[in-house]
């Protein structure tokens, strides 16, 4: 691909992303699209700038109970979670929407099971097969056949995640390493790993997803919830069959995990995830130096929210993109500044001069 | 290795099922129930809160510790006599309204716990009142508030007002945190300590009951 320089009138927005109840952000009068430069970085070719987290967008569609109970809907269907949020997942876990919060939690003291070594007796899989997937595709057609943006889906409620949810966090914890209950948490996982590969090949013949998001948590925010001899142990196994899956399917699988995880990278590596947003409490330099060539990282600028200043915002986005522009890296924005005055012009700018140059 | 040493490596590895027998066979043994419980228990599961504050174990080894200490002393318990003689006092510990997390909370009251307090667990969602009602117990020397989000802080902070202003307020400390919570906070809202980690909240609870 030629290195075309940058010219001043690419910053000049042309249209709108389409907006599914997240904000719509603005499109740049770019050379190519974003989806094609993203594109670019997943081939392992250098992009003609730091592909931005929002040139992707992602569905969490209603037929899904998980996302409207996680208060998660993300497609044509309008959706409030104030009012709409909550309520029993596909599991029939119940989950309650927090307005001040803007998530839902499962109110810890009633687990839908009590005993994790006989989850069997608590718990009956869905059938994915007897969901409107036609219906849904349809009514999120416009969606699905945009091409600026690089386009996939969101599996909420991962293993460990699914865990805790049937039976809260202490004891979805111990169980992890209680020699126990390890045998049933694999047995879970086991089955857990066949149904989200289920759900992923739905997604691939209805959606044509290019991208796969997986959520599932493993950390706080001073540390990995387990160990990576645990992570190892209980979770690479299966997440790498649905990492494989994905993969066969010709789906970027990208691991969606809040926490202090860094000490964790060389699992994620071992299941084969291509893509992993950590939050800004790891190191990312670190990261990208150790990990680089094994998978693509995501960072974001640093000490801006959407309060700042114009100023600070083009300060810390060219901040980023002089450390990071050599990397193989999409760039971020921590939640609290998404919407920072710029941001995506600046980082846009930024790296378009840092990677390609300045046209006379 | 002693007895109350078997007793302390098999706390600190989390083994529930070894620790209840070894406890019998030290008291069998004629050991002294307190030394079993403060070296064998209590020591043991300081250098666990140690190894969790320096990422060498996680929260699944540290909550494995405590149930393992939890069953040595149901076993212990006959042999120390009433409750009073064992407590160092009483903590009652909550994640504030709108809150429901409760792994912080649940960290810090096994660790405080296994640090020879009687823990009054809360829960999650507690309402200033709630907290300033049970505080009103003249045996509680610890009020622990908790808050993992930026959006319960304000929470916190009228919870820590509340407990601020009860009339009995010099007989208790109130500790706060959780993963927004800073020092600075902490100095903010007026409460008495901030601590990082469960396994400092333990020590920090200890050293203002004990010294």
């Amino acid at each position: 691909m030629e290195r075309i320089p940058f010219r001043k009138e690419e910053l000049e927005v042309i249209g709108q992303t389409i907006n599914m109840g997240r904000g719509s952000f603005p499109l740049l009068n770019t050379p190519i699209s974003p989806r094609e430069n993203f594109l670019m970085l997943l081939r392992g070719e250098d992009p003609l700038w730091i592909p931005f987290a929002r040139d992707t967008i992602s569905v969490t569609p209603a037929i899904i109970k998980d996302n409207i109970a996680r208060g998660f809907v993300y497609d044509a269907t309008p959706f409030d979670p104030n009012v709409e949020g909550g309520g029993p997942d596909m599991f029939g876990v119940e989950w309650e929407w927090v307005p001040t919060v803007r998530g839902s939690m499962v109110r810890p003291g009633n687990p839908k099971v009590p005993d994790v070594e006989e989850w069997e007796k608590y718990i009956e899989f869905p059938d994915p097969d007897s969901w409107d997937w036609a219906g849904s595709a349809e009514k999120n057609r416009a969606l699905i056949e945009q091409k600026e943006l690089l386009f996939g889906a969101t599996i909420l409620n991962g293993l460990f995640e699914r865990l805790i949810s049937f039976c809260e966090m202490s004891e979805a914890l111990v169980a992890m390493i209680d020699e126990d209950e390890q045998e049933a948490v694999h047995r879970l996982f086991d089955q857990l790993a066949d149904f989200y590969g289920k759900i992923i090949k739905k997604y691939k013949e209805y959606y044509h997803i290019e991208i796969l998001t997986f959520h599932d948590d493993w950390g706080s925010q001073r540390a990995p919830f387990f160990s990576l001899d645990t992570v190892r142990e209980m979770l690479v196994p299966y997440l790498k069959r649905i990492v494989d899956t994905t993969h066969d399917l010709g789906i970027i699988f990208e691991l969606h995990s809040c926490g202090k995880n860094e000490l964790l990278v060389p699992a994620m590596i071992e299941a084969g995830v291509d893509m992993w947003n950590g939050q800004p409490m790891n190191d990312k330099k670190m990261l990208v130096d150790t990990y680089g060539d094994k998978m693509i990282f995501g960072a974001a600028p640093e000490g801006i929210d959407n309060d700042s200043s114009l100023e600070e915002v083009r300060e810390s986005c060219r901040k980023f993109v002089d450390t990071f522009k050599d990397h193989r890296i999409y760039s971020g924005a921590a939640s609290n500044a998404m919407f920072a005055p710029g941001i995506k012009e600046a980082l846009y700018e930024y790296s378009r001069i840092a990677k390609c140059g300045k046209a006379e | 290795m002693s007895k109350i040493e078997e007793i302390a490596s098999a706390v600190e590895r989390g083994k529930a099922k070894l620790v209840p027998g070894l406890v019998e066979e030290a008291l069998d043994e004629g050991a002294d129930p307190v030394e079993i419980l403060n070296k064998g228990m209590i020591d043991a599961m300081s250098v666990v809160g140690e190894k969790f504050k320096n990422n060498e174990i996680f929260v699944p080894e540290m909550l494995v510790a405590a149930r393992a200490m939890k069953k040595g002393v149901e076993v212990l318990k006959p042999s120390l006599g009433g409750s009073s003689d064992i407590s160092i006092g009483k903590a009652v510990i909550g994640t504030v309204q709108g809150d429901l997390h409760d792994i912080g909370k649940n960290l810090v009251c096994l660790m405080i716990e296994s640090a020879g307090f009687e823990v009054q667990d809360l829960g999650v969602d507690v309402p200033a009142e709630k907290f300033v009602e049970s505080a009103a117990d003249p045996d509680v020397k610890i009020v622990g508030v908790s808050a993992l989000l930026t959006t319960t802080m304000p929470a916190m902070k009228a919870t820590v007002e509340a407990l601020n202003q009860a009339p009995n307020r010099e007989n208790f400390k109130v500790m706060v945190g959780g993963a927004p919570i800073t020092q600075e906070f902490a100095d903010e809202i007026g409460a008495d300590a901030y601590t990082p980690d469960a396994a400092t909240a333990a020590s920090v609870a200890k050293a203002f009951v004990v010294g």
